[in-house]
């Protein structure tokens, strides 16, 4: 059978191999006595009927037989149920709540991600909570399932005795994408699970806010982009450790590696090290940034944290956000629309209609929009879209600003 | 084959327009005919989707049509095949034709309540299919229409309800027609325990038609108020309690599955002593098994929402009662293998039918354990362990159970004889096809793969992709026997009155019956299964074919 990680679940795969291997016997017996039935008692072989009308006997029999074994088989199925369902005290609380079209787990620290991160050999108690409709957690290798109910406080336990990844999915269908709704439950060794519960994504987002923040500030997305596109300068994105080939002032070419130093020349000299190609046009900084501060871009250009430990990803920390609320499943960072959401791409600063109380208004998409729209989604509808989207009015307001931050980001058609 | 001039009973035209005598007839021969016909027709609506559903999931990611269009489809096809085609099969169509002429009366106790019945399910038909068309588009809720998200689907859910009212309806009179039938317009000498298990069987099914249809009628009711006025009967938001609505929902849909297979066991208890020359065994165990079912079968509606976040108890309370509803369901089963212990077995289609249909429902109902135990059913409930189980036990029962019956009344219907080695023949491709279609859905619903899934992650592909190979082949057979008694209809061999030497009242009547069935009301002298003196007209036909 499918693979089994819960210790809980033991019982459940014994009441399977039970109840199934009871099932086939019957079925076997009963399909060989219909077959056998069928040649032995053909009119070929038994020309004449025997008047039998019944036997009271065989039919007590197979009344009383069954019965007794089917309440057998209902004690097994029961008492593996109770084993599933009695949570042991102490176990770590974490929260699932899922939305239309995934899941955010929230742990007692309060970190929060979309995939289940859990300890090896420790309970686990799920409060399950859902925004909209009905969804159902279920881990198919701990043969636990239950549902997600809006209104209303369900739990569950899991444990596992095994490190790996396992599916997570939806198993009450809730709508369009239903079939997207799947995550991952990531078993860690206790001490590893300790060290991703502790490493602060917020320190991580810091710097990376910061670099963002510099370059804004100096203003290098004037000319340079981050999406790959040609703007008057080369892009930025997936720089390190990119072969440049590069012009030295006496001509020369030569290629080399964009690692730090590289980076950190062609902001402060850029004329120093010109990638073939380009124009000098770009001034020089050095003087004008600080050592520290192009540090900080060089970092984050690199994503790597000041230590050279690699950033978790390259992303904005508002996209943290976007993911983890689940956002991004009807609202798309490139400009496409799922035809359920407004793209959040070239969101910020546009002109948009909207209904409010069945009334047409136009507006610029600032940020009290977005804050409004976030937290009281039925309120402002953009047109040609249904109100479809739960309220977040609970969000606190670090993930708030993350998020506004994130769409200006993708913003501006200024 | 003959051509012989042959009396065209109750077919024969009475002058004036052909359509309007058909559509505002109160003949229950005719409006049977009609239900049949267009039960038919949806069915075959119901079975390309479900072959396109099938094919969309022959790979992961999208295949042939867009995940909006998969969630509508599966949708239409659940509420096609449940309200127009499995619910309203074999009761509406062979009950209304044959209960009559097996008690013995010249038509049901209202003839024009049965025609209205009809209408209704016409109405209530047009009604669901418009909702595909008109505003918002394909309701995508699943035929379930579970809240909050049917409050909020922005589909056409409103109108697919209002259809399902209408249907409720015509359900509710049908039942209704039908107890009365039986127990005022029975022949004379016809008691109780003298009457045919289909009969017995359409009694225990129109009490549950005539109780538990209103609790869909309400619940359906509620959700349009829900929709339409706002009102917050089931949305936590406002109130409600999403809860409430699945136990209104099972209270009818659970008693339901019964609506479906209790008439096909009606016929499987008649086809089997037929063909064995030998009466059935347990006559009375068999009826009060058919009660038993009835009634327990309603007190089991909550064993679909065991992981709901209904307490623990009321689990418990459940998966045990649903346990107890396995026995009668079994004892039928043993009772029909021991009528064929010891008989004089003729193997003809209508028998294949039937022991198909004995062997894919235990496919089906020893699944059914495995969901009722609360411990194993966390894990495969709303898997394809759940698909499997109810496409066993609903096509392979009740389906089987529909053309058993349209190849044994077949030569009532029409006097004449579809071709018997074909028909055998789609039976058994059918019968594979059915095992290729499910069974590979058992081993997916194991391994975790949740049900109503657009898309599947790659570890699920072969099984799938057997699936799909086991939908062609069960269309196969489909065409095979469908044709082949389209064919039987106009240039089959032209057979009499009682081909298979069955002891039942129609089989006294011409082929096709007379439109007022008996000259003289008939006097019954002994029960259904007493073949004494009666020689199946077909044995002579075997043996001439047999020396070719």
């Amino acid at each position: 059978m499918y693979p089994q990680i819960f210790s809980a679940a033991k019982d459940v795969d014994r009441a399977f191999l039970i109840i199934l291997g009871f099932s086939v016997f019957i079925l076997v017996v009963v399909t060989i006595a219909m077959l056998w039935f069928l040649w032995r008692y053909n009119v070929k072989r038994s020309p004449v009927a025997a008047d039998i009308r019944g036997n009271f006997w065989a039919e007590v029999i197979w009344t009383v037989l069954p019965t007794i074994i089917v309440l057998g088989l209902f004690w097994t199925g029961w008492s593996s149920f109770k084993a599933m369902r009695t949570i042991p005290d102490g176990a770590m609380e974490v929260l699932v709540e899922g939305r239309m079209w995934s899941w955010k787990f929230t742990y007692a620290n309060g970190k929060t991600s979309q995939e289940l991160y859990a300890p090896v050999d420790t309970p686990l108690r799920l409060k399950l909570s859902s925004r909209d409709v009905i969804h159902s957690f279920y881990v198919p290798a701990m043969r636990v399932k239950w549902d997600l109910v809006p209104g209303m406080d369900t739990e569950v336990w899991i444990q596992s005795d095994t490190v790996g990844e396992y599916d997570i999915f939806c198993a009450e269908y809730c709508g369009l994408k239903h079939a997207d709704m799947i995550t991952l439950l990531k078993v860690l060794p206790a001490e590893d699970f300790q060290a991703w519960l502790d490493g602060s994504a917020e320190t991580e987002g810091d710097e990376i806010l910061r670099g963002l923040a510099l370059m804004e500030e100096y203003g290098c997305f004037d000319c340079h982009t981050m999406d790959g596109t040609d703007d008057v300068a080369p892009p930025l994105n997936g720089i390190a450790g990119k072969e440049r080939l590069i012009i030295l002032p006496d001509g020369a070419k030569r290629t080399i590696k964009a690692d730090s130093h590289y980076i950190k020349t062609s902001i402060m000299d850029p004329g120093a090290e010109l990638v073939d190609g380009w124009d000098d046009e770009m001034p020089p900084y050095e003087g004008d940034l600080s050592d520290e501060d192009a540090n900080v871009i060089v970092n984050y250009l690199l994503g790597k944290d000041e230590s050279g430990k690699p950033f978790k990803a390259l992303e904005h920390p508002g996209l943290h956000f976007a993911k983890v609320e689940g956002c991004l499943k009807c609202h798309t960072t490139d400009g496409t629309t799922t035809g359920r959401a407004p793209s959040f791409k070239g969101l910020y600063g546009s002109t948009i209609t909207v209904r409010k109380d069945n009334k047409e208004k136009m507006l610029t998409a600032d940020e009290e929009y977005i804050r409004q729209s976030i937290k009281h989604s039925t309120k402002w509808v953009a047109e040609g879209y249904v109100d479809s989207m739960p309220p977040y009015d609970d969000l606190n307001e670090e993930t708030i600003e993350g998020l506004i931050s994130f769409i200006k980001s993708l913003g501006g058609k200024d | 084959m003959s051509d012989t001039v042959m009396d065209k009973g109750f077919f024969a035209p009475k002058g004036g327009s052909k359509i309007m005598e058909w559509l505002f007839t109160t003949d229950h021969k005719r409006i049977g005919m009609l239900y049949l016909w267009a039960i038919l027709i949806f069915f075959s609506v119901g079975v390309c989707l479900g072959l396109a559903l099938r094919l969309e999931l022959f790979a992961p990611g999208p295949t042939i049509m867009t995940q909006q269009a998969f969630n509508a489809i599966f949708t239409l096809h659940g509420v096609v095949m449940i309200f127009l085609v499995v619910i309203p099969s074999i009761p509406a169509a062979f009950g209304n034709i044959f209960l009559p002429l097996q008690l013995g009366a010249e038509d049901v106790a209202f003839p024009r309540l049965n025609m209205f019945s009809f209408w209704l399910y016409i109405v209530g038909g047009g009604i669901a299919l418009t909702s595909l068309f008109t505003a918002g588009g394909a309701p995508d809720t699943g035929w379930t229409f579970y809240v909050p998200f049917s409050s909020i689907s922005t589909t056409n859910v409103s109108v697919a309800v209002l259809g399902v009212f209408v249907l409720g309806f015509s359900s509710i009179l049908t039942g209704l027609n039908f107890i009365v039938t039986i127990h005022r317009m029975r022949a004379e000498g016809m008691t109780w325990l003298r009457m045919p298990l289909f009969p017995w069987a359409l009694y225990a099914t129109a009490w549950i038609q005539v109780l538990a249809t209103p609790i869909l009628s309400i619940t359906v009711l509620l959700i349009a108020i829900e929709r339409l006025l706002g009102m917050g009967i089931f949305d936590p938001a406002r109130g409600g309690d999403p809860l409430l609505y699945q136990h209104l929902f099972w209270i009818y849909s659970h008693p339901a599955v019964y609506i479906m297979i209790l008439p096909a066991m009606g016929v499987i208890s008649d086809i089997i002593p037929v063909f064995c020359r030998k009466p059935i065994f347990g006559y009375k165990t068999i009826i009060g098994s058919s009660l038993a079912i009835a009634f327990a079968g309603s007190l089991v509606w909550a064993h679909h929402m065991f992981v709901s976040g209904m307490s623990d108890t009321a689990v418990m309370v459940f998966s045990f009662l649903t346990f107890i509803v396995a026995v009668p369901s079994a004892v039928k089963v043993f009772n029909w293998l021991s009528t064929m212990y010891k008989g004089s077995i003729r193997p003809e289609p209508p028998l294949i039918f039937a022991l198909g249909f004995i062997f894919l429902f235990a496919m089906g109902g020893i699944t059914g354990l495995v969901l009722g135990s609360a411990g194993t059913d966390m894990h495969v409930h709303d898997t394809y362990f759940v698909v499997g189980h109810f496409h066993f036990v609903i096509f392979g029962g009740t389906g089987m159970g529909l053309f058993a019956s349209m190849h044994y009344w077949f030569p009532k219907i029409y006097g004449r004889m579809y071709n018997k080695r074909i028909a055998t023949w789609s039976a058994i491709i059918i019968i594979a096809g059915i095992n290729g279609l499910y069974f590979p859905m058992y081993l997916l619903g194991l391994a975790g793969m949740p049900r109503r899934y657009y898309d599947y992650l790659p570890q699920y592909t072969d099984l799938h992709q057997l699936s799909t190979y086991g939908s062609w082949i069960t269309a196969m057979g489909l065409v095979l026997m469908f044709w082949n008694l389209w064919h039987g209809r106009k240039h089959g061999r032209v057979v009499g009155k009682n081909p298979w030497g069955a002891a039942t009242l129609e089989w006294t009547l011409p082929s096709p019956p007379p439109t007022h069935n008996f000259d003289e009301d008939p006097i019954v002298t002994h029960g259904p299964y007493h073949y004494d003196g009666l020689i199946p007209e077909e044995d002579a036909v075997n043996e001439s074919e047999g020396d070719k």
